[in-house]
């Protein structure tokens, strides 16, 4: 039986029931969906996900983070910006001096957490993130970005503790490791400080840069450092790193015994450079001794997820005093499998 | 079915046609989409969509970017169904690099999946109705049903609508017992809510009044602008992508696809009930069959990530229609050498012209509706 209106009426009474269900509903919320938000706040599920922060343990001091930019190169939008911070004589801290993160950026992916292995950056949940200004009051600097282990397992009670519990057996097979290591190889050599290039240190019946070569002072440097690198082992064996500190001026740092000592030759280790890819790297070091070949095959973060600096690897697993080859974190399986590869070819494996 | 303009009768007023530009700031057109339509009178002679204005260069950026960091990008196209748009590149990755899904992973796709249908179909028709002058009324019973799924999104993924869920190999996190409960509970829910949304709106005389006969897209004319999804099947065009690639386990799954007859924007709205109908019976299949064991494959990497050279296209039924990437993979294989998006509300806009062709302003706007466009797909 049907009249025309017949289908309005029908909607009607739709509407109608749930005009009143929602008086019904409230317990529910099976029909009343609205929150009073600024008094009343929804409940927000565990994985739920707002902004990255960072953790520490104990005291802010205390922090994961040990500066190994590798967020920062995998960030999608690049809103990530780190500076590791370096002693007065330049030494890595293993920790960022700055860290900030652009959260008119940040799309909140939550890839940097995927791929921290040091569980350093998590993922908050506060959306409450509203500012007056639309530049500096948007960027998080590393103070506002510290909040505590306590505080993330607070949010996310059973992420957290998995990961406590992952760190935790971590740091006993460290310690467990540690016996059977050199415990001087923590402390990191004095990285290079770059210093001006010094014609003079080019091996003679090289190529030498001319005076009115074009080149800024880093482009020279990097040259010299290339050229040198082509035919003479500086690191390590050629100049002794008194010498080097010597001639570029500066005191010289008190090295740890246990460790052979290295500095950085005139111009730096030109392979010493994330930005270039492992053949390019490879190609620089084709003459160089195996130390510096070791060296280049790392990924050249300094980022001491080994326990190292990269030379200070390097020169340990040429020395014999490491054995695994496989604790390169940002360069994953193709530094591994690089570092297998030239241990068989110097025969030592 | 297009109208013919009668010629002016010579003696009488002389009018002429005017151009008018519809948008891009206009609530009806769903963004910042323009329509350049000329009029004569109220009927529309002639109409040109313009796009563009959303462009965020999103296959560029791709390029230069490693193929994880190009997931969460693939949220931003169809905001509204970030887990198909990341099951369709998450398929092209794993066609060209070879990796096989695990069993739940691959079922967990379809959940999530299915139920993004579910709540783009729902929010589509109060949508149109919207377009139709139903102020709010459908949209926001619409909306109180897509609350419950993006709740548990939120639950599942982290987030409402930029899930970033799934990952080469598998998804990011698992589907717990209670999240698994919490989609058995909206599954088992939802039909009620769809007869509900029917008797509102399936009979009544005004929707069919203006969308019967309205914005008729004839079966030859979907074939050879290669419409798809529910707009290409409303013209009855037999094509899903589901059933001709079985994709993921969509094989495993009993479920028809429905067809219309006429091609007008009321068969368009009809597909897409019972398209919905059709998910819950795919979901209440997958809900029940869920495997345990691992949620990703284990051998792919997050970091460092690299395919051997090479191209491929994967393609998913998208609620919209049929999504796809295609992917070059050069020497080296960290990022994309190229990288195409076919989305599919952009190529279903290339018909609108032939549509509303004939029919009064009103109208067009109804049948843009009708076409389901997302802006941040159209313009990528």
């Amino acid at each position: 039986m049907g009249f025309l209106g017949k289908g309005l009426f029908q909607g009607m009474a739709v509407t109608a029931r749930n005009f009143v269900g929602t008086y019904f509903d409230r317990g529910t919320r099976e029909k009343l969906v609205t929150y009073q938000y600024p008094e009343e706040k929804p409940p927000l599920p565990e994985n739920s996900r707002s902004f990255p922060f960072l953790v520490y343990d104990g005291t802010p001091d205390a922090m994961r983070c040990v500066a190994c930019k590798i967020c920062e190169t995998e960030c999608p939008p690049q809103c990530i910006y780190i500076v590791m911070d370096r002693d007065e004589k330049g030494k890595p801290q293993q920790r960022p001096k700055v860290f900030d993160i652009d959260i008119s950026v940040c799309m909140q992916c939550q890839i940097c957490v995927e791929v921290c292995p040091f569980e350093a950056i998590k993922m908050d949940n506060d959306y409450e993130k509203s500012q007056y200004g639309r530049f500096d009051d948007l960027i998080e600097h590393l103070p506002d970005l510290l909040k505590s282990n306590e505080y993330y397992n607070e949010i996310k009670p059973t992420e957290a503790k998995a990961v406590d519990a992952k760190l935790k057996a971590e740091a006993e097979k460290k310690a467990k490791k540690g016996t059977s290591k050199p415990a001087a190889a923590a402390p990191a050599k004095p990285a290079a400080p770059a210093p001006a290039p010094k014609p003079a240190t080019a091996p003679a019946g090289k190529i030498t840069i001319p005076e009115d070569a074009p080149f800024t002072a880093e482009q020279r440097a990097w040259l010299a450092g290339f050229l040198s690198a082509g035919g003479v082992a500086t690191s390590g064996t050629g100049v002794s790193p008194v010498a080097v500190a010597e001639t570029t001026g500066e005191t010289p740092v008190p090295l740890p015994e246990a460790t052979p000592a290295a500095e950085a030759p005139a111009g730096g280790w030109p392979w010493h450079d994330p930005g270039l890819g492992m053949s390019q790297r490879m190609d620089l070091v084709k003459a160089a001794p195996l130390a510096d070949k070791l060296m280049a095959a790392m990924a050249q973060t300094d980022c001491h997820a080994c326990g190292y600096d990269c030379r200070g690897y390097a020169d340990a697993i040429a020395a014999g005093s490491e054995t695994d080859l496989s604790l390169c974190l940002p360069g994953e399986a193709e530094t591994a499998k690089k570092l297998e590869e030239l241990m068989k070819e110097a025969g030592k494996l | 079915m297009i109208q013919q303009i009668s010629p002016i009768p010579t003696g009488m007023i002389e009018t002429q046609t005017i151009e008018v530009s519809i948008g891009p700031q206009h609530p009806s057109t769903h963004g910042v989409f323009r329509m350049d339509a000329v009029l004569d009178g109220e009927t529309v002679v002639g109409l040109k969509p313009v796009m563009g204005y959303l462009h965020r260069n999103h296959e560029q950026l791709a390029e230069r970017m490693t193929w994880l960091a190009s997931i969460p990008y693939t949220d931003r196209l169809d905001y509204f169904n970030s887990m198909t748009n990341n099951w369709a590149l998450c398929l092209s990755v794993e066609k060209l690099a070879g990796i096989k899904v695990p069993e739940r992973a691959e079922y967990i796709r379809v959940i999530v999946s299915e139920l993004t249908r579910i709540l783009n179909h729902s929010c589509v028709i109060g949508f149109m109705l919207q377009d139709l002058g139903a102020w709010g009324t459908p949209l926001l019973y619409a909306f109180r049903e897509r609350e419950k799924i993006l709740d548990l999104f939120e639950s599942l993924s982290g987030a409402r609508m930029m899930c970033n869920y799934m990952r080469f190999g598998g998804v990011r996190v698992d589907m717990t017992d209670a999240m698994v409960a919490q989609a058995k509970d909206i599954v088992a829910k939802f039909p009620r809510f769809l007869d509900e949304f029917e008797q509102l709106l399936s009979n009544n005389e005004v929707l069919l009044a203006r969308c019967q006969k309205v914005g008729i897209l004839p079966k030859e004319l979907a074939i050879n602008a290669s419409i798809s999804g529910p707009m290409a099947r409303a013209s009855g065009v037999d094509y899903d992508i589901r059933k001709v690639d079985k994709y993921g386990v969509y094989g495993r799954f009993d479920f028809r696809v429905p067809l219309g007859e006429v091609g007008d924007v009321y068969d368009r709205y009809y597909i897409r009930v019972l398209e919905m109908r059709e998910s819950i019976k795919i979901l209440n299949q997958a809900l029940r069959d869920l495997p345990a064991g691992a949620f990703v494959a284990p051998e792919v990497k997050l970091r460092n990530f690299k395919i051997p050279p090479g191209d491929g296209y994967g393609r998913v039924e998208a609620p919209k229609g049929e999504l796809g990437f295609y992917l070059v993979s050069d020497e080296g294989g960290k990022m994309p050498y190229r990288y195409h998006c076919r989305p599919p509300s952009f190529i279903n806009l290339t018909t609108l012209e032939d549509m509303c062709l004939g029919h009064k302003v009103a109208d067009v706007v109804i049948i843009l509706g009708s076409v389901d466009i997302v802006l941040g797909e159209v313009d990528r």
